[in-house]
């Protein structure tokens, strides 16, 4: 073969491993403990993309502003609860049918230790935000999102998005789009751990 | 000679592994909505005014508001230009949307483009205006949603031209947007 075109094809092979080694880094980093994990998916709920934090995996960190009082809350603040994680926004349909079902599952399993916590990602004002939960009756946490916790999150191009986090803080399923109400309560059981209902939860700041 | 086949040869590697990037970096995020199908190359004399329509297409199965929805919350699609100066555009004309339900909350009707939909309005050239063909630079903003769950907001770009010169069908422009 011509040395020239071994050259070239080499600098191909080169260049497109460099991209794909980059995009791959890029990647938010799947704990050791992913192939153990026995969450199944939903049916209604699409396969992972690429970017989302693998089932199994530590859940990422953040802190984001409260809606209601506009103090920081960091996610590890729930550490000991589990935690369904809902990215919606006010211009987003099925993120409003699914409020009230939240709203019901907080006062339900509340006591056992659930903390629903929805995540803004409006380019709206805090207030707007704030009427518009306030009218929805929301009963949880509501935080503004930033792109760049939703780029930790698979970069949140579809809502409403929930990630259910059992009390370890590991992400035990994700469901993209509305799902069933009985779907999100079997995410909910799921997050809270059998036997578990009633066990002391840690207090995270609202 | 060899050295041209060379330079060929690098030049195909290099797109070769731009594409290959592209692939691997493809997101949802670059997920199509909302198509621009066309417009209708607008004629216009100076002083006068012209017709001019702008056709998308929302693609199969999404939806996305209409220009006025029916709750303060949704974002309503808008038409935008970037006007070289020359000419202007105006009494844009948005379509009814389509009230219509969707699984996700059949008791609710929204107002809604699908498919095909045509935003008309008026381009107009003042009489001092330069003859010669103006490219002019839009973008529509809309929101899409499916079934199941909604996108957040995009914008397309699209362009068009407008030409100004004598002949054109048009009529006397009695007021300049």
């Amino acid at each position: 073969m011509n040395r020239n075109v071994i050259v070239v094809l080499a600098v191909v092979v080169g260049i497109t491993a460099l991209l794909l080694v980059g995009k791959r880094a890029s990647r938010p980093p799947e704990s050791a403990n992913a192939a153990n994990v026995n969450a199944t998916q939903n049916s209604a709920a699409p396969a992972q993309g690429p970017g989302d934090p693998p089932r199994g995996s530590m859940a990422p960190a953040f802190e984001l502003k409260n809606i209601a009082n506009g103090k920081p809350v960091q996610l590890s603040s729930f550490r000991g609860k589990a935690v369904l994680l809902n990215f919606w926004a006010t211009w987003c349909g099925p993120c409003k049918i699914e409020m009230p079902w939240l709203v019901d599952l907080q006062k339900k399993y509340g006591p056992q230790g659930l903390e629903i916590v929805g995540v803004a990602m409006d380019d709206a004002e805090d207030k707007e935000i704030a009427d518009f939960a306030r009218k929805m009756g929301v009963n949880y946490t509501v935080l503004k999102g930033t792109e760049k916790v939703g780029d930790l999150y698979g970069g949140v191009d579809r809502l409403p998005l929930t990630y259910y986090i059992d009390r370890s803080g590991k992400v035990v399923d994700e469901i993209v789009g509305l799902a069933s109400e009985s779907a999100i309560e079997d995410d909910v059981k799921r997050a809270l751990g059998p036997g578990q209902a009633n066990s002391t939860a840690a207090t995270g700041e609202k | 000679m060899k050295r041209h086949r060379l330079t060929w040869a690098i030049f195909i590697a290099i797109l070769l592994t731009c594409t290959l990037g592209a692939q691997e970096s493809s997101t949802p995020q670059g997920r199509t909505f909302v198509t621009f199908v066309s417009a209708n190359n607008a004629v216009v004399s100076p002083g006068h005014s012209a017709p001019v329509q702008f056709t998308f297409r929302v693609q199969e199965p999404y939806h996305i508001n209409s220009s006025k929805p029916l709750a303060e919350e949704l974002i309503p699609t808008q038409l935008h230009f970037s006007l070289p100066g020359e000419v202007a555009i105006g009494k844009m004309q948005y379509p009814a949307g389509k009230l219509m339900s969707f699984p996700f909350d059949p008791d609710t009707k929204l107002s809604v483009y699908s498919g095909d939909f045509i935003i008309r309005g008026m381009v107009m050239a003042p009489i001092k205006v330069g003859i010669g063909t103006y490219t002019i630079h839009g973008e529509l903003k809309y929101q899409a949603c499916d079934n199941n769950a909604c996108y957040p907001p995009k914008k397309l770009p699209f362009t068009f031209n407008v030409k100004v010169g004598s002949g054109g069908k048009a009529r006397r422009s009695t007021r300049h947007s």
